[in-house]
């Protein structure tokens, strides 16, 4: 690419965009590192930005594109006015004249406003690259997408990595194959680890057909009207219902009445079950109802009756759907802390479960106990390990759904 | 819902039956059928002869698709639908209360507008209808004998255990009615069966339907005149929910008895 014929604006504006993200990089940084922002960082990045844009509009007044001039110099100087405006933010902003129980000191806002302005004048930056066609405006709105995406990205990759980091180091065959031995501090998480794999493969054999069946029968079978809609609802409200909630139903019900108070791993399963129930439910719902009508009655109208449609068309198409959403409700299941507390473990005493009925250990219950000791035992890069562990058991439930799915759907 | 089921155990227990002409196969008595309030047929009267092609003509929304699934008791599928009137086939007619819809829909088979194969391998496809009444077949042979009938054995028979979405539109469609034929129906209903097809693949089902009025009686819903002109023994011109005129072909489009046909035909209408 030679230089000279590339037009000044676009050295500018890809200026502008360098230094816009780089600007908003900075600022979300901030807000997630408490780093203290000063007012004069905040100063100097919008003025830089600001004279870009002067630039921008003097390179367009020579040209004698008045229009474009004007609106380019007055977003600089609005720039300006902002860093007037910003320092009338005090040190601390009280939100409670509002009622709201809150102070946010200012280094917050200047963070945001970094942001912002990153993002926005970014943004902007793309439309003399296009000569400030429609076309520009989209490729500054593909910009905030990929922002968007990359924030979301950025987010897992953190919890990842930081758990890896922490944990990786306490993982040892010892501490996957050892009992755990005075609240763990010392030994392993063996227990754990089965008790976890036991509650989520008993939660799936519960959940499983129960699900199913009732989405079948709600999708395929159920009059459409009133009925119809209170059981929606009521599948809705179960699943935005706490999860402490489901775990005092559990205990009052399947430990007290069912199990005569003994906690099992039988009566852990059936609280999971009913939590994910409603997960595993909508997602059958939703992969019943994206089975083509016309592929049933295609099926009817070669003599099938309903069920045998239902049976060898309509859940074969719609068992990746069936198995994902079964999968997704399993790995909710396996990190659930508050239902299994009170149905299903004992405080770290419970050792490898020796039946149905027996009480067991699990991972996310002994992470608790472990983060309880903090400061008095030395059990933190056990607690890292184990949350490792948890994380790994999850992600995996997940992988393998999407293994899974991906294999039915290339077969069909 | 309990009369319905009682009613199988009434004293008689008989279908109903009567003498039916000879060459008729089947036999539309004063059907009316209902959507909700919106009456969609009325009064229809009509004979399907055998081993001929019957064509329904009409313009959009007329009711020629709603008569055609009324043949086999697919409406049944369409909550809010009712029927009153009599549908006869064999000397039985299918909306009695003791007939079998089931029963019914194996007899009858169906070409849809769309071509649906299930997702899953070729023969399969076939074979389904065999599988699931319980007929008592060779699979090879069957799947062979149908694919065959429905001229898309040479184009598919190195991979019959490929999946049957991977076919072409028009491939699909006559996978469709090489599984329609497998259940061994008595008279063949297709609903526009190429209106989503190319011309050639087009051209390709109207020689196929040609074919199959050898061994077959075939229905068909059109709105493509000239396609019913080429193909069809027999057309029945709806307008409206209501059959205006029924004849022979080359008479329907030659001289016309009722008005309303003739303008449809000549184009001035629809």
């Amino acid at each position: 690419m030679n230089l000279k014929t590339v037009e000044p604006k676009k050295i500018i504006s890809s200026c502008i965009f360098l230094f816009s993200a780089a600007v908003a990089i900075f600022g979300f940084l901030s807000i997630a590192r408490r780093f203290h922002m000063q007012f004069w960082m905040l100063a100097i990045s919008l003025i830089v930005i600001a004279f870009f844009y002067y630039f921008l509009g003097f390179y367009h007044y020579l040209k004698s594109e008045n229009k474009r001039a004007f609106w380019t110099i007055l977003f600089g100087s609005t720039l300006l006015l902002l860093i007037v405006l910003s320092s009338f933010i005090p040190e601390l902003v009280d939100l409670r004249q509002w009622e709201i129980s809150a102070r946010i000191p200012n280094y917050f806002f200047y963070s945001f406003i970094l942001v912002i302005i990153g993002l926005i004048s970014g943004y902007i930056s793309f439309r003399p690259f296009y000569n400030y066609t429609k076309e520009g405006i989209q490729v500054g709105a593909y910009f905030i997408l990929h922002v968007t995406m990359a924030i979301t990205v950025l987010a897992l990759f953190l919890i990842v990595i930081t758990i890896t980091m922490r944990g990786i180091g306490g993982i040892t065959w010892e501490f996957l194959t050892k009992d755990i031995i005075s609240m763990g501090e010392e030994g392993g998480v063996y227990p754990a680890i089965i008790g976890t794999l036991a509650l989520i493969a008993l939660t799936a054999v519960i959940v499983l057909p129960l699900g199913v069946g009732t989405a079948v029968y709600l999708v395929e079978y159920a009059k459409k009207g009133p009925f119809l809609r209170v059981i929606r609802t009521a599948v809705n409200i179960l699943q935005g219902t706490p999860s402490i909630v489901h775990g005092l139903f559990g205990y009052a019900f399947f430990v007290v009445i069912l199990f005569d108070g003994q906690k099992s791993v039988l009566a852990g399963a059936l609280t999971l079950a009913v939590l994910t129930l409603p997960i595993v439910t909508r997602s059958t719902e939703e992969a019943l109802k994206s089975v083509p009508d016309e592929m049933r009655d295609a099926s009817l109208a070669l003599g099938a009756t309903k069920w045998q449609t239902i049976k060898e068309i309509v859940i074969p198409s719609s068992l990746p759907g069936i198995l994902t959403g079964t999968v997704l409700g399993l790995g909710r299941a396996a990190g659930e802390t508050a239902p299994i507390m009170m149905t299903a473990v004992y405080f770290s005493g419970a050792g490898t479960p020796s039946g149905l009925l027996s009480p067991i250990q699990a991972l996310p219950y002994h992470l608790l106990t472990l983060y309880r000791f903090f400061g008095y035992r030395d059990v933190e890069s056990q607690a890292w390990a184990t949350a490792l562990l948890l994380l790994i058991i999850v992600l995996g439930i997940n992988i393998s759904a999407i293994i899974v799915r991906e294999k039915f759907r290339r077969r069909n | 819902m309990l009369s319905k089921f009682m009613s199988k155990f009434k004293e008689n227990k008989s279908c109903e039956t009567k003498e039916m002409p000879l060459n008729v196969r089947m036999q539309v008595e004063d059907l009316n059928m209902w959507y909700g309030d919106d009456q969609a047929l009325k009064n229809i009267d009509m004979d399907i002869e055998e081993n001929k092609v019957t064509a329904i003509i009409g313009p959009s929304g007329c009711g020629k698709s709603s008569l055609l699934r009324c043949l086999n008791r697919m409406n049944d599928t369409i909550k809010s639908s009712s029927i009153e009137g009599k549908v006869w086939l064999e000397g039985k007619n299918i909306y009695d209360g003791l007939a079998d819809c089931v029963d019914v829909r194996r007899k009858v088979g169906m070409v849809f507008q769309e071509p649906n194969p299930f997702p899953f391998s070729i023969e399969d496809n076939v074979f389904y209808g065999c599988e699931i009444n319980g007929m008592d077949f060779e699979k090879d042979e069957k799947v062979k004998r149908c694919l065959k009938d429905a001229a898309l054995w040479n184009e598919v028979k190195d991979r019959l255990d490929e999946n049957a979405m991977s076919l072409s539109g028009g491939q699909q469609q006559r996978l469709c009615i090489a599984r329609a034929l497998a259940t061994e129906p008595e008279v063949l209903l297709m609903d526009e069966p190429a209106s989503a097809l190319d011309p050639i693949a087009t051209a390709k089902i109207e020689d196929l339907i040609d074919e199959l009025k050898k061994d077959y009686t075939v229905v068909i819903v059109t709105h493509n005149m000239q396609q019913a002109a080429r193909i069809s023994d027999y057309t029945a011109y709806m307008y409206l929910g209501e059959l205006i005129e029924f004849g022979e072909t080359n008479q329907i489009f030659e001289r016309p008895e009722k008005e309303l046909t003739e303008k449809y035909i000549t184009g001035r209408m629809g």
